[in-house]
């Protein structure tokens, strides 16, 4: 007797044990902190981020700031993901500490997925409102089906204040004004505490009735219709009764509450206007490219001719969102993040202006810490050992144009 | 006179031991059913339960109760066919409601901030009573199975209108109309779940014009009768007893 009921104690433990765990340990994904575990090729070959501009970097609740930028769909875009067909402009940050007030892909709002064209370039703009206070990392992201998340660039944003200050006004098309926030919360817990109730009062009619030992002993001998009395028929047959006409009047009072009601909205977003790049004028043949392993530095030959008609010197490479500046070409006064900008790790041989019609054979060095720091070395024990980026030509008048590479990598070890 | 023989000396200790059985069944069970139902209902049902802007006419009113109606079948065929209680259904669901509640209010607001009003759990208590009602009435799995099954199905969604129908209220939004439901997924930024892995409005109901919902309730229903049959055996099966030898417990 003891033994048995030890054991039903345990049991119930363990079952509480198991209950709570269930309950308890699924969080929807929030961290934001995967960008330097995602494969270094995804990173250099698909979503190229670029001109990325936080508006603050310390911002009040309920005040906004933007991420804007652009981005190139990499015409190189490996086989082993997906393409971009369907793809989302999200913000990696962890779960709701800015809400997303608006986001747009070239002037278009995107709050549903878009189709995203390889070898263009978009515009895109996103709108935060502070929630949650804190120290955030900020990052551009996209999400791309049957590819992933493809985080951008992120950079630390303070929110300071309150989130009980948080209020999230919403006009709707019935002219009201709520506060999303809080919207229909006490409505929801009304109706959610009532049905609990009527599903306890249920349950506790039975319960108030000595239950398992002496009705298996009543089922076994064959007394089993003597269990259901009357009262217990009527009973039922007042909460089913009951249970029907409460769920009909609170649609109907429902539907006269809420007279305009329409389903949720989805869909597919086509036709996303690219954003028009400065025309090429200058070509560049990878010769050949490698990465030193002990130096932390990738290596270029890079056979560049300018057919403008203004001298261009090479001033940035930017791969997987880790800029390489030359600081005689180019300083950015943009607050790019620290940790994703090489001011100085740029290394041209060569870097005089090329002149019209020239052609030239240059080294190129991008080394920094980085190449470690973002496990973008990595790329050397990929499968398909490529790199990919960006370089970024300047003429004399300072304007600029881009230029993809994609080409093999050889690692360097010794 | 020996007291060896049984553990209880008279009636009244005997009541007493009864109950004290009843309350520690009744608790395992309601926390096995919990745990075990709770994590069922969030890999099959998962983003239609969590999510307002997964709470369609077609994909969530078809989808929860085919998923939800499994655990409330097995857990009658046991304690009906063994105990004559009638309320399988309802304790299944008090448990997953329970746990769901600690879930998102502990981890969706606690823990990630995302607003109980975006996060709250599907109601299912309505097609529950009428669940155990129906098996408590005719005393048969048939019956239970096709009138509870159907009104499990239809009971559904009219029984969480109460609360989704202010979230599907429209609104202007930069030049674009969606349902407030609709805006709570878009402005409580989930990184991990992007707009393209919703799976709301799809489906073949388009000659039905604007009432799809009653339409798939129903479809509902009829998948729950079958599912209802399935489950029901699952329960038969486990509830049934292989006796030991009393030295052995
Ligand atoms: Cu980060």
């Amino acid at each position: 007797m003891k033994l048995l009921k030890d054991k039903v104690a345990k049991l119930s433990f363990v079952a509480l044990l198991a209950a709570s765990s269930a309950a308890m340990l699924y969080t929807p994904t929030a961290a934001a902190h995967g960008e330097k575990s995602q494969a270094a090729f995804m990173r250099m070959r698909t979503i190229h981020w670029f001109d990325l501009n936080w508006s603050k970097e310390e911002v009040k609740v309920n005040d906004t700031m933007t991420v804007t930028g652009k981005f190139l769909v990499f015409a190189g875009w490996p086989e082993t993901v997906d393409k971009p067909d369907i793809a989302f402009l999200n913000v990696g940050i962890p779960g709701p500490v800015f809400i997303r007030a608006g986001s747009w892909i070239g002037g278009q709002l995107v709050p549903r997925s878009v189709s995203l064209e390889l070898g263009e370039t978009y515009e895109f703009k996103v709108l935060l409102k502070a929630r949650r206070p804190g120290d955030w990392h900020v990052h551009s992201m996209m999400n791309v089906k049957g590819g992933g998340p493809i985080i951008g660039p992120g950079k630390w944003t303070t929110i300071t204040g309150s989130m009980k200050d948080f209020v999230n006004p919403v006009t709707t098309l019935t002219g009201e004004t709520i506060n999303l926030e809080t919207y229909n919360l006490e409505n929801t817990y009304f109706w959610h505490t009532l049905w609990y109730a009527i599903g306890l009062a249920w349950l506790a009619y039975w319960v108030r009735k000595p239950m398992f030992i002496p009705r298996s002993i009543a089922v076994e001998s064959g007394k089993a219709n003597t269990l259901i009395t009357n009262t217990d028929r009527q009973v039922g047959i007042g909460f089913i009764v009951g249970t029907i006409a409460l769920v009909a009047m609170t649609m109907v009072s429902t539907n006269e509450k809420y007279p305009v009601t329409t389903p949720l909205q989805a869909g597919l977003l086509r036709g996303m206007k690219p954003y028009e790049m400065p025309a090429r004028t200058v070509t560049v043949k990878v010769e050949d490219a490698t990465y030193r392993v002990p130096g932390r530095a990738m290596q270029m030959t890079l056979k560049v001719t300018n057919n403008g008609d203004s001298a261009v010197r090479l001033g940035e490479f930017n791969t997987a969102s880790v800029r390489f500046l030359d600081p005689a070409v180019l300083e950015d006064t943009t607050g790019y993040p620290d940790d994703l900008l090489a001011e100085e790790g740029l290394t041209v041989s060569d870097n005089s202006p090329l002149k019209p019609g020239q052609t030239r054979t240059i080294q190129v060095t991008a080394s920094d810490a980085a190449w470690e720091v973002y496990r973008l070395a990595d790329l050397i024990y990929d499968p398909d050992s490529r790199f990919a980026g960006l370089l970024f030509f300047f003429d004399e008048n300072g304007k600029r144009q881009m230029i993809t590479v994609d080409a093999p990598l050889i690692p360097v070890f010794i | 006179m020996s007291a060896s023989q049984s553990a209880v000396r008279s009636r009244a200790e005997a009541v007493k031991v009864s109950r004290t059985f009843d309350w520690m069944i009744l608790f395992t069970l309601f926390f096995v059913v919990l745990g075990g139902y709770h994590i069922h209902y969030m890999l099959t049902g998962g983003d239609w339960d969590f999510w307002t802007d997964w709470k369609d006419r077609r994909l969530w009113v078809t989808v929860a109760p085919i998923v939800s109606i499994t655990f409330p079948a097995a857990v009658q065929a046991c304690l009906w066919y063994r105990y004559r209680l009638p309320y399988g259904a309802v304790v299944c669901i008090l448990g997953l409601l329970l746990g769901e509640w600690v879930n998102r209010y502990l981890n969706f607001w606690g823990w990630t901030y995302f607003p109980v009003n975006f996060v709250f759990p599907s109601q299912l208590i309505p097609g529950a009573i009428a669940l155990d009602v129906i098996m408590m009435l005719g005393g048969s799995m048939t019956l239970t199975a096709v009138a509870g099954g159907m009104a499990w199905g239809l009971l559904f969604y009219p029984g969480n209108w109460p609360v989704m129908a202010p979230l599907h209220v429209p609104v202007e939004y930069n030049g674009m109309m969606m349902t407030l439901a609709d805006l709570q997924g878009y402005h409580y930024v989930r990184t991990g779940t992007p707009e393209y892995i919703r799976m709301v409005e799809k489906g073949t109901l388009r000659t039905f014009g604007k009432d799809v919902a009653p339409v798939s309730a129903f479809f509902s229903g009829f998948v729950s009768i079958i599912i209802y049959f399935l489950w029901h055996f699952f329960g038969r099966w486990f509830a049934s007893t292989a006796f030991v030898d009393g030295e052995n417990v």
